[in-house]
């Protein structure tokens, strides 16, 4: 009897595991981190723009649609690597995308927007992560969805992917119904 | 040039370590001790290169590094430059990596013509763990990765964790990580060897047990420190997942501690101290997985990654794997049949096992919930203080209570009755501190009454004892049934007692106010006035700061202190922190912290009156008091050992 105990520990220790390891393969998108803002109303803040010498106010000109805001830099290597798949979501699905410049150098950051494309329909810079804070940004990049009445909906931390992309449709098609 | 150094000296301690592996997995011993010497030192050598190449990378900004580029900017002081390096996921695994091979050269050191089995065995354990942590560092977080393109400053890093508290606060508690791991390593060298060969490994785990323990303490309390200091939220406890990851290891430290005395002294419950030792450090591993793998989030997270949490997760499979296999086969072989009674002092500390086990398993249990619940149901939910607080502080007080106890009693059995009366003074003692003190506070409440008369319970024990070991001395009488008390375990006891009356004090009878202050405005808090005078911009070496002056005046309208809560702004990085500003004192804290606002709508000003909470952070100094002094008489007992 009491020999069998002594297994009891590596049984309930592979449970365990099992249920870590489960969480880690199955398609869970940890970074779909449940954040205070979401269902909130978009911060309030002035930003200049990137590519004219102008003030973008929110939530003043988040117009009546749905509007992606995606955090990016050109220093962040993921950034890069989600660049065609924020094309992909202007270019065929017509989204408006607020790009915002974190942390970066605008020199840079004008032609690495000439080399891969501008997806965005007004790029916003944050010299000094101040927007970042307002959002709530830990790690780049971020992507946020905001519905037609200016509500944030959604948050993805990490970089849009090709396995991810579809998944993050859907959520624009929830979103936008 | 020196990145590639450390990167090269890396891999030559993945090289040494597999050959630390291969030769004490060897038989025979004799032959290749030589060999044994080289794998160690060397294993030593090149991950204190590897470890310090980072540093001076970080020291003179290389931004070369994606590391010192990512977490470091010019105009960091230097002090924090150094800390910066294990400030990151990347640099705490080479810190990591550099104690474990600080507590294997240790080990080596044991070395002698009686115990060559065992030891070899053991750092044979010691070398298949540190060989993990290497792979792991070098495949999924080298710290010497380059970039293409260079930069002239790098990203900076976050204020926050500009704090000395803190820059301590990573090292102790990876020594108090690692040095699980050696009892892990004895465990396992216990369990393998033949048994007839009759190897005190318990002796040679103690020192490496109490060792981790009292680091494991002190990093603790640097890191509540560092919340209550520099965090702003009045609080010194937050049961975040990675506070929980270092707290779960600690309390199966604190079991382990006590039940290596029974093993020594009485020879009994050796198969559960086996156990024990084995799961404090895949505790500490599993801590290690749930914040780098983010498969939790907490206000520690570290970058993202799923690949990390694989890793991580398998090498914690092959290890625990391997060590509870070994359990099941092997460990019946130290199951013995004495059984004691429960008012000895060895029943006393079998109830502080099981009451460490169960708070720990309930601590475990609320940290992994909201991952259980999305497993099963989609939902994400996330298990915060109150679950952990009405569950653990009721559990823990009858430990407290025994803990008054229990070395009063001694080994074997005693007389109930006798224990009664033998206590009475102490019951006595503990309710006129406790009615003077409530005397002085008026104010009752279920729970802290509870914890005051129980940290003044052990206070008035360990006075007692105290004493009457004192009048032992001075008639020099030797009598066989007056137990003996170490001088280490009381004044960790001790420690415990300051620490709960301070943790009591400051969660019952904490008074918070938040509101909306203007230039001039006045506000009170328990028995003090607080006025706003003024607010005025200061620069600090690399900040910009908002200053409050707050003037306090007590109800005899005398000025107390004047307090300068900050709301600094470092342009560098552009991140904002909040200094909270504080007087304190043996009774109370106050507690000021300046938000958000400006000079028409005035300033959202924070208040805390926080009771006792000083007696925190004495308590927590005077348990790794209590700790060095047993780790004097245990390192004594490991010298005749390896002699």
């Amino acid at each position: 009897m009491k020999k069998k105990i002594l297994i009891s520990p590596i049984i309930l220790f592979f449970l365990i595991l099992l249920v870590f390891f489960y969480l880690l393969i199955i398609d869970r998108n940890p970074s779909e981190l449940p954040s205070v803002l979401i269902n909130k109303k978009v911060p309030t803040f002035e930003a200049k723009l990137l590519l004219e010498n102008k003030t973008f106010k929110s939530p003043g000109e988040f117009e009546n649609e749905t509007t992606i805001v995606n955090f990016f830099a050109t220093w962040c290597k993921p950034c890069r690597d989600e660049h065609p798949y924020l094309k992909k979501l202007s270019d065929e699905r017509g989204l408006k995308i607020i790009g915002i410049n974190y942390k970066d150098d605008s020199k840079r950051a004008i032609k690495w927007l000439k080399k891969l494309g501008n997806p965005y329909s007004y790029v916003l810079i944050d010299p000094n992560a101040r927007l970042g804070i307002d959002w709530g940004v830990y790690g780049l990049p971020e992507t946020f969805i905001v519905n037609s009445s200016h509500v944030i909906k959604y948050r993805l931390v990490g970089p849009i992917t090709k396995k991810n992309y579809g998944a993050f449709v859907l959520k624009v098609k929830e979103v936008e119904r | 040039m020196v990145p590639s150094l450390g990167n090269l000296t890396l891999w030559l301690s993945l090289l040494f370590a597999i050959f630390q592996f291969v030769i004490f997995h060897k038989k025979n011993f004799y032959s290749v001790l030589q060999f044994n010497k080289i794998a160690v030192k060397g294993l030593l050598f090149c991950s204190l290169v590897s470890f310090f190449s980072l540093m001076y990378c970080h020291i003179v900004s290389d931004f070369s590094v994606i590391n010192v580029f990512q977490n470091s900017h010019t105009t960091k002081p230097l002090l924090y430059k150094i800390s910066g390096v294990w400030g990151n996921h990347e640099g705490s695994m080479l810190l990591w990596i550099l104690v474990l091979t600080i507590f294997n050269y240790f080990i080596f050191k044991l070395y002698n013509q009686k115990n060559i089995i065992f030891i070899s065995k053991t750092l044979e354990t010691q070398a298949i763990i540190t060989i993990g942590f290497l792979l792991f560092t070098i495949l999924t977080s080298n710290p010497f990765d380059r970039m293409i393109t260079s930069h002239t400053n790098g990203l900076g890093f976050n204020p926050l964790l500009q704090d000395p508290a803190l820059a301590i606060h990573p090292p102790l508690l990876y020594i108090g990580y690692v040095g699980f791991s050696a009892a892990f390593s004895f465990s396992v060298a216990a369990m393998s060897i033949n048994v007839e060969k009759k190897i005190p490994w318990h002796s040679y785990m103690k020192p490496f047990v109490l060792a981790a323990w009292i680091f494991l303490s002190a990093g603790i309390a640097f890191g509540s420190i560092w919340a209550y200091y520099e965090l702003g939220w009045g609080g010194w406890w937050f049961w975040d997942p990675v506070e929980n990851a270092s707290f779960m290891p600690w309390l199966l430290g604190t079991a382990l501690v006590h039940s290596l005395i029974i093993v020594e002294k009485r020879k009994s419950l050796q198969s559960w101290v086996l156990l024990l030792s084995i799961l404090s450090f895949l505790l500490s591993v599993i801590g290690t997985f749930l914040v780098r793998s983010g498969i939790l989030t907490s206000v520690h997270t570290f970058v993202l990654d799923p690949a990390r949490g694989i890793y991580i997760l398998t090498f914690v499979a092959l290890l625990g794997g391997y060590s509870l296999i070994l359990f099941a086969l092997k460990s019946k072989n130290f199951l013995n049949r004495r059984y004691f009674s429960f008012f000895s002092r060895e029943g006393s500390i079998l109830v502080n096992n099981i009451i460490m086990i169960v708070v720990c398993a309930s601590v475990f249990l609320g940290t992994i919930y909201p991952l259980l619940v999305e497993v099963f149901s989609n939902n994400k939910i996330s298990v915060g203080e109150p679950y952990f607080n009405s569950l653990t502080i009721p559990i823990m007080m009858p430990a407290i209570l025994v803990m008054g106890m229990g070395p009063m009693l001694s080994w074997g059995k005693t007389d109930v009755i006798a224990i009664l009366i033998k206590s009475l003074p102490s019951i006595l003692l503990a309710v006129i501190i406790s009615s003077i003190f409530f005397w002085v506070y008026r104010s009752y409440n279920m729970l802290g009454l509870a914890g005051i008369v129980l940290a003044f319970w052990i206070m008035s024990n360990i006075l007692l004892t105290t004493v009457q070991q004192l009048i032992i001395k001075n008639k020099e009488v030797t009598q066989e049934n007056i137990p003996k008390y170490s001088s280490g375990m009381i004044i960790a006891h001790l420690g415990i007692a300051l620490l709960i009356l301070g943790i009591a004090g400051s969660s019952i009878w904490q008074k918070e106010k938040i509101i909306r202050m203007k230039v001039n405005d006045e506000t009170s808090i328990h028995d003090y006035n607080i006025v706003f005078k003024e607010i005025s911009e200061v620069m600090g070496p690399n900040y910009v700061a908002l200053q409050g002056n707050f003037w306090v005046y007590n109800n005899k309208k005398n000025i107390i202190t004047k307090l300068k809560p900050e709301n600094r702004f470092y342009p560098v990085t552009n991140n904002s922190t909040t200094e909270a500003s504080i007087h304190t004192n043996l009774a109370r804290d106050l507690y000021v912290v300046l938000g958000n606002g400006d000079k028409n709508e005035g300033w959202i000003v924070r208040i805390y009156y926080n009771p006792l909470v000083v007696w925190i952070w004495i308590g927590a100094f005077t348990i790794f008091l209590g700790g060095l002094f047993s780790m004097k008489n245990n390192l004594k007992k490991l010298k005749r050992l390896s002699i």
